[in-house]
Protein backbone atom coordinates (compact mmCIF):
# COMPACT_ATOMS: atom_id res chain seq x y z
CA UNK A 1 0.00 0.00 0.00
CA UNK A 2 2.64 2.53 0.95
CA UNK A 3 4.36 2.13 -2.37
CA UNK A 4 1.58 3.46 -4.56
CA UNK A 5 1.53 7.11 -2.01
CA UNK A 6 4.28 8.28 -4.77
CA UNK A 7 2.39 7.54 -7.35
CA UNK A 8 -0.99 8.63 -6.20
CA UNK A 9 0.73 12.15 -5.74
CA UNK A 10 1.60 12.29 -8.98
CA UNK A 11 -1.40 12.16 -9.75
CA UNK A 12 -3.07 14.64 -7.69
CA UNK A 13 -0.22 16.87 -9.13
CA UNK A 14 -0.95 16.54 -12.79
CA UNK A 15 -4.92 16.95 -12.05
CA UNK A 16 -3.95 20.49 -9.84
CA UNK A 17 -1.76 21.21 -13.45
CA UNK A 18 -4.85 20.93 -15.66
CA UNK A 19 -7.59 22.38 -13.04
CA UNK A 20 -5.20 25.00 -12.25
CA UNK A 21 -5.34 26.23 -16.10
CA UNK A 22 -8.51 26.16 -16.52
CA UNK A 23 -8.79 28.59 -13.44
CA UNK A 24 -6.30 30.65 -14.67
CA UNK A 25 -8.01 31.56 -17.71
CA UNK A 26 -10.72 33.28 -15.61
CA UNK A 27 -8.52 34.67 -12.58
CA UNK A 28 -7.69 38.55 -11.97
CA UNK A 29 -4.45 38.98 -9.44
CA UNK A 30 -5.64 42.52 -8.57
CA UNK A 31 -6.28 43.59 -5.40
CA UNK A 32 -9.70 44.79 -6.50
CA UNK A 33 -10.59 42.11 -8.73
CA UNK A 34 -9.64 38.93 -7.75
CA UNK A 35 -12.25 38.63 -4.97
CA UNK A 36 -14.53 39.25 -8.06
CA UNK A 37 -13.08 37.03 -10.23
CA UNK A 38 -13.63 34.23 -8.29
CA UNK A 39 -17.11 35.03 -7.36
CA UNK A 40 -17.32 35.01 -11.06
CA UNK A 41 -16.06 31.80 -11.30
CA UNK A 42 -17.81 30.32 -9.30
CA UNK A 43 -21.59 31.84 -10.16
CA UNK A 44 -21.10 32.85 -13.81
CA UNK A 45 -19.04 29.82 -15.51
CA UNK A 46 -20.81 26.91 -16.47
CA UNK A 47 -19.16 24.09 -14.04
CA UNK A 48 -16.84 26.94 -12.59
CA UNK A 49 -18.10 26.46 -8.96
CA UNK A 50 -17.21 22.70 -9.63
CA UNK A 51 -13.50 23.22 -10.80
CA UNK A 52 -12.70 25.88 -8.23
CA UNK A 53 -13.97 23.17 -5.57
CA UNK A 54 -11.70 20.65 -7.46
CA UNK A 55 -8.72 22.31 -7.15
CA UNK A 56 -9.21 23.52 -3.71
CA UNK A 57 -10.03 20.11 -2.72
CA UNK A 58 -7.15 18.25 -4.84
CA UNK A 59 -4.73 20.79 -3.19
CA UNK A 60 -5.77 19.39 0.39
CA UNK A 61 -5.25 15.97 -0.91
CA UNK A 62 -2.27 16.17 -2.69
CA UNK A 63 -0.66 17.73 0.47
CA UNK A 64 -2.20 14.89 2.67
CA UNK A 65 -1.11 12.34 0.55
CA UNK A 66 2.59 13.43 0.30
CA UNK A 67 2.87 13.43 4.08
CA UNK A 68 1.34 10.14 4.15
CA UNK A 69 4.03 9.34 1.45
CA UNK A 70 6.74 11.42 3.82
CA UNK A 71 5.96 9.40 6.74
CA UNK A 72 5.91 6.15 5.00
CA UNK A 73 9.34 6.50 3.55
CA UNK A 74 10.65 7.91 6.94
CA UNK A 75 9.12 4.38 9.07
CA UNK A 76 10.14 2.05 7.07
CA UNK A 77 13.75 3.83 6.24
CA UNK A 78 13.39 3.75 2.86
CA UNK A 79 15.70 6.56 2.56
CA UNK A 80 18.99 4.34 3.57
CA UNK A 81 21.86 4.36 1.05
CA UNK A 82 21.60 4.38 -2.02
CA UNK A 83 18.59 6.34 -1.95
CA UNK A 84 19.47 9.55 0.10
CA UNK A 85 18.82 11.24 -2.76
CA UNK A 86 15.54 10.53 -3.25
CA UNK A 87 15.03 11.54 -0.11
CA UNK A 88 16.13 14.76 -0.31
CA UNK A 89 14.69 15.78 -3.53
CA UNK A 90 11.03 14.58 -2.03
CA UNK A 91 11.69 16.99 0.97
CA UNK A 92 12.36 19.28 -1.76
CA UNK A 93 8.98 18.77 -3.21
CA UNK A 94 7.26 19.14 -0.04
CA UNK A 95 8.48 22.65 0.54
CA UNK A 96 7.32 23.14 -2.35
CA UNK A 97 3.33 21.65 -2.31
CA UNK A 98 3.70 23.57 1.15
CA UNK A 99 4.92 27.19 -0.76
CA UNK A 100 1.79 26.30 -3.59
CA UNK A 101 -0.96 26.44 -0.50
CA UNK A 102 0.31 29.59 1.19
CA UNK A 103 0.76 31.05 -2.42
CA UNK A 104 -2.29 29.51 -3.77
CA UNK A 105 -4.26 30.75 -0.91
CA UNK A 106 -3.47 34.16 -0.82
CA UNK A 107 -4.81 34.44 -4.73
CA UNK A 108 -8.35 33.59 -2.91
CA UNK A 109 -7.86 37.50 -1.67
CA UNK A 110 -10.29 37.21 1.45
CA UNK A 111 -10.16 38.38 5.08
CA UNK A 112 -8.71 35.08 6.38
CA UNK A 113 -6.13 34.07 3.55
CA UNK A 114 -5.01 38.03 3.45
CA UNK A 115 -4.08 37.38 7.74
CA UNK A 116 -2.75 33.91 7.61
CA UNK A 117 0.18 35.46 4.60
CA UNK A 118 0.86 37.89 6.62
CA UNK A 119 1.31 36.00 10.02
CA UNK A 120 3.07 33.67 8.03
CA UNK A 121 5.45 36.16 6.31
CA UNK A 122 5.73 38.15 9.09
CA UNK A 123 6.95 35.11 11.06
CA UNK A 124 10.04 34.48 8.01
CA UNK A 125 11.03 37.58 9.51
CA UNK A 126 12.09 36.60 12.91
CA UNK A 127 14.63 33.85 11.15
CA UNK A 128 18.22 35.63 12.33
CA UNK A 129 20.09 36.97 9.38
CA UNK A 130 17.73 36.05 5.99
CA UNK A 131 14.42 36.34 7.75
CA UNK A 132 14.00 40.48 6.50
CA UNK A 133 15.40 39.31 2.96
CA UNK A 134 12.48 36.33 2.70
CA UNK A 135 9.82 38.41 3.92
CA UNK A 136 10.77 41.65 1.76
CA UNK A 137 11.56 39.17 -1.36
CA UNK A 138 7.81 37.09 -0.48
CA UNK A 139 5.89 40.31 -0.11
CA UNK A 140 8.09 42.42 -2.75
CA UNK A 141 7.56 45.72 -0.05
CA UNK A 142 7.12 46.12 3.28
CA UNK A 143 3.15 44.87 3.43
CA UNK A 144 1.37 42.30 2.10
CA UNK A 145 -0.18 44.33 -0.68
CA UNK A 146 -1.07 44.47 -4.50
CA UNK A 147 3.03 43.38 -5.30
CA UNK A 148 2.39 40.55 -3.26
CA UNK A 149 -0.58 39.00 -4.73
CA UNK A 150 1.33 39.51 -8.23
CA UNK A 151 4.17 37.55 -6.90
CA UNK A 152 2.68 34.90 -5.34
CA UNK A 153 0.46 34.28 -8.40
CA UNK A 154 3.57 34.67 -10.56
CA UNK A 155 5.38 31.61 -7.92
CA UNK A 156 1.77 29.65 -8.20
CA UNK A 157 1.73 29.36 -12.04
CA UNK A 158 4.94 29.70 -13.27
CA UNK A 159 7.91 29.60 -10.45
CA UNK A 160 6.53 26.61 -8.44
CA UNK A 161 5.37 24.38 -11.67
CA UNK A 162 8.61 24.53 -13.64
CA UNK A 163 10.57 24.01 -10.51
CA UNK A 164 8.33 20.86 -9.40
CA UNK A 165 8.50 19.51 -12.52
CA UNK A 166 11.86 18.95 -12.88
CA UNK A 167 12.44 17.93 -9.51
CA UNK A 168 9.51 15.43 -10.04
CA UNK A 169 11.20 14.58 -13.29
CA UNK A 170 14.61 14.43 -11.20
CA UNK A 171 12.28 12.28 -8.68
CA UNK A 172 10.83 9.67 -10.85
CA UNK A 173 14.64 9.09 -12.44
CA UNK A 174 15.87 8.05 -9.57
CA UNK A 175 12.97 5.94 -8.60
CA UNK A 176 13.38 4.09 -12.09
CA UNK A 177 17.56 3.75 -10.96
CA UNK A 178 17.40 2.24 -8.09
CA UNK A 179 13.79 0.52 -8.26
CA UNK A 180 11.28 0.38 -5.12
CA UNK A 181 13.14 0.28 -1.70
CA UNK A 182 12.41 -3.18 0.95
CA UNK A 183 12.32 -2.93 4.25
CA UNK A 184 15.19 -3.83 6.88
CA UNK A 185 12.96 -6.71 7.78
CA UNK A 186 12.54 -8.19 4.51
CA UNK A 187 15.82 -7.70 3.23
CA UNK A 188 17.91 -11.02 2.06
CA UNK A 189 14.72 -12.82 1.92
CA UNK A 190 13.59 -13.95 -1.71
CA UNK A 191 10.83 -12.17 -2.55
CA UNK A 192 8.74 -12.70 -5.78
CA UNK A 193 9.79 -10.21 -8.93
CA UNK A 194 7.05 -8.31 -10.38
CA UNK A 195 6.91 -6.85 -13.57
CA UNK A 196 5.83 -3.02 -13.25
CA UNK A 197 3.70 -3.19 -15.91
CA UNK A 198 0.98 -4.24 -16.35
CA UNK A 199 0.62 -5.66 -12.02
CA UNK A 200 1.94 -2.30 -10.23
CA UNK A 201 0.59 -0.14 -13.33
CA UNK A 202 -3.17 -1.20 -13.04
CA UNK A 203 -2.64 -1.35 -9.52
CA UNK A 204 -1.66 2.16 -10.02
CA UNK A 205 -4.96 3.25 -12.19
CA UNK A 206 -7.21 1.45 -10.18
CA UNK A 207 -6.21 3.74 -6.91
CA UNK A 208 -5.81 6.62 -9.27
CA UNK A 209 -9.96 6.25 -10.19
CA UNK A 210 -10.61 5.64 -6.75
CA UNK A 211 -8.79 8.56 -5.29
CA UNK A 212 -10.55 10.16 -8.42
CA UNK A 213 -13.85 9.41 -7.54
CA UNK A 214 -13.10 10.70 -3.85
CA UNK A 215 -12.04 13.62 -5.24
CA UNK A 216 -14.58 14.55 -6.93
CA UNK A 217 -17.12 13.64 -4.68
CA UNK A 218 -15.46 16.10 -1.60
CA UNK A 219 -15.65 18.69 -5.11
CA UNK A 220 -19.11 18.33 -5.47
CA UNK A 221 -20.32 17.78 -1.81
CA UNK A 222 -18.31 20.74 -0.22
CA UNK A 223 -17.31 23.38 -2.12
CA UNK A 224 -15.42 25.94 -0.22
CA UNK A 225 -16.57 29.03 0.92
CA UNK A 226 -15.03 32.28 -0.89
CA UNK A 227 -15.40 34.18 2.41
CA UNK A 228 -15.20 38.47 2.90
CA UNK A 229 -13.13 40.25 0.37
CA UNK A 230 -9.80 41.07 2.45
CA UNK A 231 -9.81 44.79 3.50
CA UNK A 232 -6.09 45.71 3.74
CA UNK A 233 -6.46 48.70 6.31
CA UNK A 234 -9.51 46.53 8.68
CA UNK A 235 -8.08 44.50 12.02
CA UNK A 236 -7.57 40.48 11.16
CA UNK A 237 -10.83 38.85 12.36
CA UNK A 238 -10.88 36.91 15.42
CA UNK A 239 -9.41 33.20 15.53
CA UNK A 240 -7.35 33.50 12.58
CA UNK A 241 -6.17 29.80 11.79
CA UNK A 242 -3.70 29.30 8.63
CA UNK A 243 -4.74 25.69 6.57
CA UNK A 244 -4.89 22.76 8.48
CA UNK A 245 -1.10 21.44 7.43
CA UNK A 246 0.45 24.55 8.99
CA UNK A 247 -1.22 24.12 12.01
CA UNK A 248 1.51 22.60 13.34
CA UNK A 249 3.78 24.91 13.39
CA UNK A 250 0.84 27.93 14.34
CA UNK A 251 0.18 25.82 17.84
CA UNK A 252 4.29 25.53 18.53
CA UNK A 253 4.48 29.80 17.93
CA UNK A 254 1.78 29.92 20.16
CA UNK A 255 3.54 27.91 22.84
CA UNK A 256 6.06 30.42 23.13
CA UNK A 257 6.11 33.43 24.99
CA UNK A 258 7.27 36.51 24.02
CA UNK A 259 10.41 36.67 25.77
CA UNK A 260 12.44 33.65 26.88
CA UNK A 261 15.58 35.02 29.17
CA UNK A 262 15.81 38.14 27.36
CA UNK A 263 15.39 36.78 23.72
CA UNK A 264 12.39 37.10 21.45
CA UNK A 265 10.43 34.02 22.08
CA UNK A 266 9.21 34.48 18.32
CA UNK A 267 12.43 34.13 17.32
CA UNK A 268 13.77 31.13 19.41
CA UNK A 269 10.47 29.42 18.49
CA UNK A 270 11.39 29.82 14.42
CA UNK A 271 14.79 28.80 15.24
CA UNK A 272 13.78 25.61 16.68
CA UNK A 273 11.42 24.28 14.47
CA UNK A 274 14.07 25.48 11.58
CA UNK A 275 16.17 23.36 13.20
CA UNK A 276 13.68 20.04 13.98
CA UNK A 277 13.02 20.37 9.72
CA UNK A 278 17.01 20.81 9.16
CA UNK A 279 16.99 17.28 11.01
CA UNK A 280 14.47 15.95 9.20
CA UNK A 281 16.14 16.34 5.60
CA UNK A 282 19.22 15.22 7.33
CA UNK A 283 18.13 11.93 8.28
CA UNK A 284 19.51 9.54 5.50
CA UNK A 285 22.79 11.21 6.67
CA UNK A 286 22.58 10.92 10.30
CA UNK A 287 21.14 7.36 10.51
CA UNK A 288 24.19 6.13 9.98
CA UNK A 289 22.94 2.49 11.40
CA UNK A 290 20.35 2.12 8.88
CA UNK A 291 22.99 3.33 5.71
CA UNK A 292 24.82 -0.03 6.99
CA UNK A 293 21.86 -2.02 6.80
CA UNK A 294 21.32 -2.87 10.52
CA UNK A 295 17.88 -1.58 12.59
CA UNK A 296 18.15 1.67 14.20
CA UNK A 297 15.39 2.17 16.85
CA UNK A 298 16.76 5.29 17.70
CA UNK A 299 15.65 6.70 14.28
CA UNK A 300 12.72 4.95 14.37
CA UNK A 301 11.32 6.44 17.78
CA UNK A 302 12.30 10.03 17.20
CA UNK A 303 10.06 9.16 13.48
CA UNK A 304 7.05 8.20 15.34
CA UNK A 305 7.44 10.77 18.04
CA UNK A 306 7.71 13.56 14.50
CA UNK A 307 4.45 11.72 13.72
CA UNK A 308 3.08 12.06 16.44
CA UNK A 309 3.69 15.80 17.27
CA UNK A 310 2.52 16.31 13.61
CA UNK A 311 -0.35 14.65 14.16
CA UNK A 312 -1.68 16.19 17.96
CA UNK A 313 -0.55 19.86 17.30
CA UNK A 314 -2.79 19.43 14.12
CA UNK A 315 -5.84 18.09 15.88
CA UNK A 316 -5.19 20.79 18.70
CA UNK A 317 -4.93 23.83 16.33
CA UNK A 318 -8.23 22.50 14.54
CA UNK A 319 -10.37 22.62 17.68
CA UNK A 320 -9.23 25.39 19.57
CA UNK B 1 -39.17 52.26 9.46
CA UNK B 2 -37.34 49.51 11.80
CA UNK B 3 -38.88 47.41 9.76
CA UNK B 4 -38.09 49.12 6.56
CA UNK B 5 -34.11 48.95 8.16
CA UNK B 6 -34.76 45.60 9.07
CA UNK B 7 -35.81 44.47 5.50
CA UNK B 8 -32.67 46.74 4.08
CA UNK B 9 -30.48 44.70 6.03
CA UNK B 10 -31.58 41.55 5.13
CA UNK B 11 -31.36 42.00 1.49
CA UNK B 12 -27.76 42.78 1.95
CA UNK B 13 -27.17 40.08 3.49
CA UNK B 14 -28.73 38.07 1.61
CA UNK B 15 -26.65 39.87 -1.64
CA UNK B 16 -23.54 38.82 -0.02
CA UNK B 17 -24.18 34.95 0.05
CA UNK B 18 -22.95 33.61 -2.44
CA UNK B 19 -24.11 30.22 -3.95
CA UNK B 20 -21.78 27.86 -3.68
CA UNK B 21 -23.53 25.16 -5.32
CA UNK B 22 -26.78 25.52 -7.74
CA UNK B 23 -29.63 26.20 -5.94
CA UNK B 24 -32.37 24.97 -8.21
CA UNK B 25 -33.45 21.31 -7.55
CA UNK B 26 -33.11 20.64 -11.11
CA UNK B 27 -29.74 21.24 -11.37
CA UNK B 28 -29.30 19.38 -8.05
CA UNK B 29 -30.47 16.52 -9.18
CA UNK B 30 -28.44 16.43 -12.37
CA UNK B 31 -25.25 16.53 -10.35
CA UNK B 32 -26.14 14.05 -8.01
CA UNK B 33 -27.10 11.45 -10.86
CA UNK B 34 -24.00 12.34 -12.64
CA UNK B 35 -22.25 11.82 -9.09
CA UNK B 36 -23.36 8.37 -9.10
CA UNK B 37 -22.66 7.25 -12.92
CA UNK B 38 -19.16 8.85 -12.16
CA UNK B 39 -18.91 6.47 -9.75
CA UNK B 40 -20.81 3.65 -11.56
CA UNK B 41 -18.14 3.98 -13.90
CA UNK B 42 -14.68 3.94 -11.33
CA UNK B 43 -16.94 0.44 -10.08
CA UNK B 44 -17.00 -1.06 -13.52
CA UNK B 45 -13.15 -0.21 -14.64
CA UNK B 46 -12.20 -1.34 -11.33
CA UNK B 47 -13.86 -4.43 -11.85
CA UNK B 48 -12.16 -4.66 -15.49
CA UNK B 49 -8.99 -4.41 -13.68
CA UNK B 50 -9.35 -7.22 -11.58
CA UNK B 51 -10.29 -9.05 -14.13
CA UNK B 52 -7.19 -8.58 -16.23
CA UNK B 53 -5.14 -8.52 -13.09
CA UNK B 54 -6.15 -12.25 -12.32
CA UNK B 55 -5.84 -12.88 -16.02
CA UNK B 56 -1.84 -11.79 -15.86
CA UNK B 57 -1.32 -13.85 -12.79
CA UNK B 58 -2.99 -17.18 -14.53
CA UNK B 59 -0.95 -16.84 -17.85
CA UNK B 60 2.20 -16.03 -15.52
CA UNK B 61 1.68 -19.45 -13.22
CA UNK B 62 1.08 -21.46 -16.86
CA UNK B 63 4.47 -19.82 -18.35
CA UNK B 64 6.06 -21.19 -14.67
CA UNK B 65 4.52 -24.50 -14.85
CA UNK B 66 6.05 -24.65 -18.61
CA UNK B 67 9.45 -23.51 -17.77
CA UNK B 68 9.27 -26.01 -14.69
CA UNK B 69 8.42 -28.82 -17.27
CA UNK B 70 11.22 -27.72 -19.68
CA UNK B 71 13.29 -28.30 -17.08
Amino acid sequence: MWYFTGGLVLFFFLLQVVSGMLLSFYYVPHVEQAHKSIIEIVTKLNMGWFFRSFHHWGAQLSILTLLVHLFSVLLLKAYRKPRELLWYSGFLLLILFFFFGLSGYLLLWNERSFAAVRVATGGLGAIPLVGNFLKAFLRGGVDVTQDTLVRFYAFHVVVLPIITLLLTAFHLLLVQFHGPSIPLSQEGKKLPQVPFFPYVFLKDVALWLVALGILVTLSTLFPPEIGKKADMLAAPPENIKPEWYFLFVFQTLKLFPGEIMGLNGEVIAVLLVSLAVLFLFLVPYLDKKSADGKRSPFFTAISVLYLGYFLVMTMVGFFS
Amino acid sequence: MKLLLLLNTTSAWAEEKIELFPSTPFYQYIIYENLTLFWLAILGLLVLIRMKLKECERLQKLEFFDEKERH
